[in-house]
């Protein structure tokens, strides 16, 4: 249909980003979190291009002089996103380190046995 | 005249450039935050005078907003930028000897890394630089949390960091709806054409990117990572996350309001009185749970919470003297925090461990600190002649004069937070002057590089105390611009 | 318990980002800012790669936020599993003779590769950070096939401080000479060659550099820890 055809890219960002939160709100093992937290950065990600296609739209390159530039798509979405994944990469190998140091401690990844620290 | 870009560029270039000088010379890792701060400090100081008429905007690479990253130096940039150096230099003396083990180069490089994004935070005009400044700070703050790496505070910075990470992802959705809805990064082209679309579709990049950014500014419900972020980490850090990361991640959230959105009294008065009700609820949560505590770093991390209520309450008045009033009230509670937990950390030290009770008799063993937490104490709480007092005043004063009963009904439950906070302060200062035995004769206090610091701080606390005028018209001029966003968007696009 | 809720709160986010993404139909041109940068960006910067141009030049103050995350999170990494104590060394088996010499073989081949990307940043699709990401997956395929080979721990974070260095410096530069922070001040030569667009090469090179021997030094922790 017309209308899925339209809306497929935000519906499959908008699928990943809540699928990203469930598994983050309701799982209890560290590191299915962290994947969590990866699914939920894919799909933002995706959400950001997919807000700058312009439909027929090719690469910003001006690979040959006198291309023709009134098709391409936005370049800034693809800036922000570049960013992003660079920041979410940084996070997580950020949170693996932690994930390494916790097992050490607790020797469990079970997040509800970690809680020694009460109200 | 000094480009403001060099407060970023400077201290960015001198943390990357550590490394290089370690192999020269071992020690100099504990010598750049404090030559880098002082740096920031003088270059914000002599940009303040020239800033509180016409704010300095700076545009990156030289082309004209909003077709290039810009910094506005307005009144509350250079404000925010100058106590985040004042504070940074002085935690930062305070850690040349209070760190001694673990990868001490690292904690070094973290610290001035964390205070640069502060600084280019408060300072940038374009939301997706302030996202990834934010995250300059955020990231930086996990690291510091889990630096002394034991079983307390990995497991807070694993906690802090899920919470923040998902914070930090809402917020970028926000910014991408914001994005394609006005086709622009630039904060003042988004204000300009912020009525051009329904309210219906800004109302939700609105609460996304407000609940991304209050992730880190520790408003009510968002908060749950504090307690043990701020008291798991190292002293040194607890004062800065108290002082400067909570207040900075605060500022995001009202300029975002403000001035994107254009919240204020006369389009949108039930949002305002929805958000002084959160900030009353999170200083009441927060001061009821500080009462209950045993271990003193998690009394002041639940104390934070309740200020940060506070302030958040001052702010949504939103008539002049609201926001100066919670703008004072946020320099105060940088200030005294910032002490108390300057002089918590030397007091554990002493103690051997973070329990209130274990902490009776230092009055004797330790005067000049436990003097400073006293002084601390009694200013955070609000008594004259410490600079607590004019600011809390100048809060009532501004929820008085709006004569909405709602409000007088809000101040009133925050006087009896104040009352409660009384109460567990004057405790600990009990359980430190009024028990114990006599001081063994082995017992010292804290070494010179920490006392100055924290008897700076005293002074400072003092001195505005006394001459509040010293301050407050810097506050005033914050707070119009705050205000006033027709002439924040006049000044960058012209 | 916890699944009905967070269910629920999720059904309340997407209701509302699909009230608010009603009004961002899908591959119409929204911005304006876009087109000024593909109307302008060969004569502004004289890098044929508008993307290239909008992360280096227009929006550099952004990367170089980024550059700063990617080393917070190296040295974060670090701080948090150095031990003091060397364990005990795991007993590792040598990989077999076939391994060992096809990664020694592919290894220079691969970084080739990132540095060819990343030098022609400006022409063709890529930069520094995608070829700075090829070259740590060559160092990581010398850790997975050539099992007790090391790097140089010195020489990488040489490596990472000089590369973000160059990049404030040349920012500064840019200060001095025309007034603005990361002002485009060297010449911009004919478009579609190697040595043009002024600055955006040099910085490209820095970073590719940079990210490659800290994403190296992030998986040397890390199989150091293990």
């Amino acid at each position: 249909m017309s209308f899925l055809d339209s809306y497929i890219y935000y519906i499959g960002a908008f699928g990943l980003i809540l699928v990203g939160l469930y598994i983050i709100l309701v799982k209890h093992n560290l590191i299915k979190v962290i994947v969590g937290l990866g699914i939920l950065d894919t799909g933002v990600n995706l959400f950001l291009i997919s807000v700058g296609y312009i439909t027929k739209g090719t690469a910003p390159i001006f690979s040959k002089s006198g291309i023709d530039s009134k098709h391409m798509v936005d370049p800034v979405p693809q800036a922000l996103v570049l960013t992003a994944i660079v920041i979410g990469v940084a996070v997580l190998a950020l949170a693996l380190s932690l994930a390494i140091r916790l097992y050490q401690h607790y020797r469990t990844l079970n997040l509800r046995k970690i809680r020694e620290q009460r109200w | 005249m000094v480009n403001p870009v060099i407060l970023i560029a400077v201290p960015l270039g001198l943390a990357f450039a550590i490394p290089l000088f370690a192999l020269f010379w071992k020690d100099i890792a504990k010598y750049t935050p404090p030559v880098a701060l002082g740096f920031n400090l003088v270059v914000s100081l002599l940009l303040l005078p020239k800033v509180l008429e016409n704010p300095v905007i700076v545009s990156i690479g030289g082309l004209q907003p909003p077709f290039c990253i810009n910094l506005v130096a307005g009144p509350v940039g250079v404000l925010f930028s100058a106590i985040i150096a004042l504070v940074g230099l002085l935690v930062s003396i305070y850690a040349l000897d209070y760190i001694k083990e673990g990868p001490t180069e690292k904690y070094h490089m973290l610290y001035l890394l964390l205070l640069t994004g502060a600084t280019g935070l408060v300072l940038t005009g374009d939301i997706f630089n302030l996202f990834v400044f934010f995250e300059v700070l955020c990231i930086s703050s996990y690291a510091l949390v889990a630096y002394l790496r034991n079983k307390a505070g990995i497991e807070s910075a694993v906690k802090y960091l899920i919470q923040g990470a998902v914070g930090s992802s809402l917020l970028l959705i926000g910014i991408g709806l914001l994005y394609g809805l006005f086709g622009t990064l630039n904060m003042a082209d988004i204000a300009q054409n912020i009525k051009s679309v329904s309210p219906i579709s800004v109302f939700v990049p609105m609460v996304l990117i407000v609940t991304g950014l209050g992730v880190e500014a520790a408003i009510f419900p968002l908060n749950a990572w504090l307690p043990d972020a701020h008291s798991s980490a190292p002293s040194s850090i607890s004062a800065i996350l108290s002082g400067i990361a909570i207040e900075v991640g605060l500022y995001a959230v009202a300029r975002v309001l403000f001035t994107i959105f254009g919240v204020s009294l006369s389009t949108t008065p039930s949002f305002l009185l929805f958000l002084a009700l959160l900030g009353i609820l999170t200083l009441l949560v927060g001061e009821m749970c500080a009462f209950s505590q045993n271990n003193i770093k998690r009394m002041l991390a639940y104390s934070s919470i309740g200020q940060i209520g506070l302030i958040v309450f001052a702010l949504a008045i939103a008539t002049p003297y609201g926001v100066t009033g919670g703008l004072f009230q946020l320099v105060s509670h940088t200030l005294s925090k910032a002490l108390l937990f300057l002089a918590a950390g030397y007091m554990i030290y002493q103690a051997g461990s973070m329990e209130i009770s274990a902490l009776e008799g230092m009055g004797r063993k330790m005067p000049l600190t436990c003097l400073a937490f006293t002084i601390g104490a009694f200013s955070l709480v609000g008594l004259p002649p410490f600079i607590g007092f004019p600011s809390k005043f100048l809060v009532v004063r501004a929820a008085l004069a709006t004569k909405e009963t709602f409000l007088f009904v809000l101040i009133g439950l925050a006087l009896l937070g104040t009352v409660i906070e009384g109460a567990y302060f004057f405790r600990v200062v009990q359980v430190l002057y009024f028990k114990g035995e006599k001081p063994n004769p082995g017992s010292k206090d804290a070494p010179v590089a920490a006392l100055i610091p924290m008897f700076i701080f005293v002074v400072l606390i003092v001195v505005v105390g006394i001459y509040p005028k010293l301050v407050t018209d810097v506050l005033n001029s914050a707070a119009s611009e705050f205000l006033n966003r027709l002439d924040y968007i006049r000044s960058v696009l012209g | 318990m916890r699944r009905i809720v967070a269910i629920l709160l999720l059904i309340i986010l997407a209701v509302g980002i699909s009230l608010s993404l009603a009004k961002i139909p899908f591959g119409t041109p929204k911005t304006k800012v876009g087109k000024y940068y593909i109307n302008e960006g060969i004569e502004e910067t004289g890098a044929v790669n508008i993307v290239t141009s909008v992360v280096v030049n227009y929006r550099g103050f952004d990367t170089l936020g980024e550059v700063t995350v990617l080393f917070i999170a190296a040295i974060g990494l670090g701080a948090v599993l150095t031990t003091s104590v060397k364990g005990e060394t795991r007993k590792i088996q040598p990989a077999s003779l076939v391994l060992y010499t096809g990664c020694r073989l592919l290894f220079p081949l691969i970084l080739i590769f990132g540095s060819y990307i990343f030098i022609h940043g400006h022409l063709t699709p890529g930069g520094g950070f995608q070829g700075g990401a090829i070259i740590a997956s060559g160092f990581l395929l010398i850790y997975l096939g050539c099992r007790e080979r090391r790097i140089n721990r010195i020489a990488s974070n040489l490596a990472e401080s000089l590369g973000g260095l160059t990049f404030v410096v040349i920012g500064l530069l840019g200060l001095v000479f025309g007034g603005y922070f990361l002002l485009n001040f060297l010449p911009k030569g004919i478009a579609n060659t190697l040595l043009s667009a002024g600055i955006i090469p040099i910085i490209y090179i820095a970073i590719g550099f940079k990210v490659g021997s800290e994403l190296a030094s992030i998986i040397d922790n890390l199989i150091e820890e293990s």
